[in-house]
């Protein structure tokens, strides 16, 4: 079954700002209250990188990661599903998910996972 | 608030330091500075430490108040200051803060790290803690990536291009290679690394778009400085330098949250407090050590700090404006990009640099001629946290 984004962004009660990741006072007015937003959609890829040099942790030849805008405005980063030979671009559709990405002491870590063509 | 001086530098040679401990390399720093200084065997009033990951990757903490045990500066006042890769720029400033409140007159300011005693594998995750724990550090970001994205974004909205970035390190490596202290001392051709089939192999890619002849190397180092009040350095023999504009400001920690994420608001904004202070412009400048631990950074700086419109800074750099002789001559230390980058030694390296040139004490090859004044960038995180300093010669 596929599981739930468990992405929490923060929407200003006062402005209307959104943030994720969560602040303490709104990065436009200073409000310190929230509604907690949950992403809607799919999402649009703003940018995106292919890492080579990968840090301690990974056994991978090497990770694809971008920053996508989900369709009620969240923008988080997310490890992109596509090998190298897939053309990616700025601004194409991506279908989020929620999937492990790495593993720390034994565990699964779950992170936000993004394939093309959503 | 007092005039504040730099009246002492030393460096060491960057680079792969098996034999000495980051102990060894800050405290060989500081005694070429203090030498400079002519302090002789005087201790000093404080020691602010600049150092990212003594106690991640030595495993070792308090590492200034070790410092003046083993320099024997004791009971001087000592601080280890740890702000990312501007940790050396953080700590010259707690220096100058320190002398022109009036409450020390002789500081000592030293910046340094050893990286190259871990794996590469180990110092990209070292480096990585400072990205955001939980909305970027899981997903394997590297500092690399970050820089990856920020070129995608800069290239698509200002026509910045490859070749643009290759002149960049060609200029970089080729002062490295006249730089006695620099890490990288490999002279490179725009054929090896660009044109060349062969290119591929010689300069793969790191973290698309940016290969490896775009990144600084993983280095060991250190720098010092030794301030002191202006009056009381224009009785000493040397040249003094005065730091004559500082300006420090912040930005966003994630690319994501930034409105613009190509716009380097905290350049900017750093810069715009170091001009206001010195009540200088871009113009006056006539020689600037910029953080380019990535080629697009440089280009990207260049234009922030108001040497160049945006979008000029690339074809800027490709018409050789950056080089020595050119309208602003940037990084002739080679930059972090030779130099080489011990992440909390930097901002101080950075320093020594125009301390050197401000002194006109550099070989022709390297010298900007009868600079006068000079500026730094220090740049922490991705960008969310940056220190700008001017330096001035003083004729006595």
């Amino acid at each position: 079954m596929k599981k739930k984004l468990e992405i929490v962004a923060y929407k200003c009660k006062k402005c209307g700002k959104l943030h994720y990741p969560y602040h303490d006072r709104c990065l436009k007015c200073m409000n310190r209250e929230f509604d907690k937003v949950e992403p809607q959609g799919n999402a649009k890829l703003l940018t995106f990188t292919r890492i080579y040099n990968l840090p301690w942790g990974f056994d991978e030849r090497y990770l694809t990661i971008g920053v996508v805008e989900f369709e009620n405005g969240i923008r988080a980063m997310g490890r992109i599903k596509a090998d190298e030979k897939y053309a990616l671009k700025t601004g194409m559709k991506m279908l989020p998910s929620w999937e492990p990405i790495r593993v720390q002491y034994g565990e699964n870590v779950y992170g936000l996972t993004l394939e093309p063509g959503g | 608030m007092r005039d504040v001086a730099i009246i002492g530098a030393g460096i060491i040679p960057f680079g792969r330091r098996d034999e000495d401990t980051l102990m060894d390399m800050l405290a060989y720093a500081s005694l070429k500075a203090l030498d400079d200084a002519g302090l002789g065997d005087k201790s000093v009033d404080a020691v602010y430490v600049g150092n990212m990951g003594g106690g991640i990757i030595q495993h070792q903490t308090a590492i200034a108040s070790s410092l003046v045990d083993r320099l024997n500066l004791l009971p001087a006042a000592a601080e280890t200051i740890e702000n990312g890769p501007a940790s050396g720029g953080s700590a010259f400033k707690n220096g100058l803060l320190a002398v022109a409140s009036g409450y020390y007159d002789f500081v000592l300011v030293v910046g340094g790290e050893k990286m190259r005693e871990v794996t590469g594998w180990r110092a990209t995750d070292f480096v990585a803690t400072m990205t955001h724990p939980q909305a970027e550090y899981p997903y394997g970001i590297t500092l690399p990536g970050l820089a990856g994205m920020f070129t995608r974004l800069y290239m698509e909205k200002y026509g910045v291009t490859r070749e643009m970035l290759v002149s960049v390190a060609l200029k970089n490596q080729e002062m490295g290679t006249l730089n006695p202290f620099a890490h990288v001392e490999m002279a490179i051709s725009k054929e090896g690394i660009l044109d060349d089939p062969a290119s591929i192999v010689n300069n793969p890619t790191v973290a698309d778009p940016l290969h490896l002849y775009d990144a600084c190397p993983v280095s060991d180092g250190a720098a010092a400085v030794v301030l002191c009040p202006l009056d009381m350095a224009k009785k000493l023999n040397k040249v003094p330098v005065q730091i004559v504009g500082f300006g420090q400001a912040t930005d966003n920690q994630t690319l994501q949250e930034r409105e613009d994420p190509t716009d380097l608001k905290a350049v900017t904004l750093a810069a715009q407090k170091a001009f206001d202070m010195a009540k200088l412009k871009p113009a006056d400048i006539d020689v600037a050590e910029l953080h380019d631990a990535f080629t697009i950074l440089e280009i990207a700086e260049s234009e922030h700090i108001g040497f160049f419109k945006k979008g000029e800074g690339g074809k800027a750099a490709l018409a050789g404006k950056t080089r020595l002789g050119g309208q602003i001559p940037i990084n002739m230390s080679g930059g972090l990009k030779a130099r080489g980058h011990p992440v909390g030694g930097t901002g101080v390296a950075q320093i020594v640099d125009i301390v050197f040139q401000l002194r006109h004490e550099l070989p022709k090859d390297r010298q900007v001629k009868n600079a006068q004044k000079g500026l730094t960038i220090n740049f922490g995180g991705f960008g969310n946290n940056v220190l700008v300093f001017i330096l001035r010669r003083v004729e006595q």
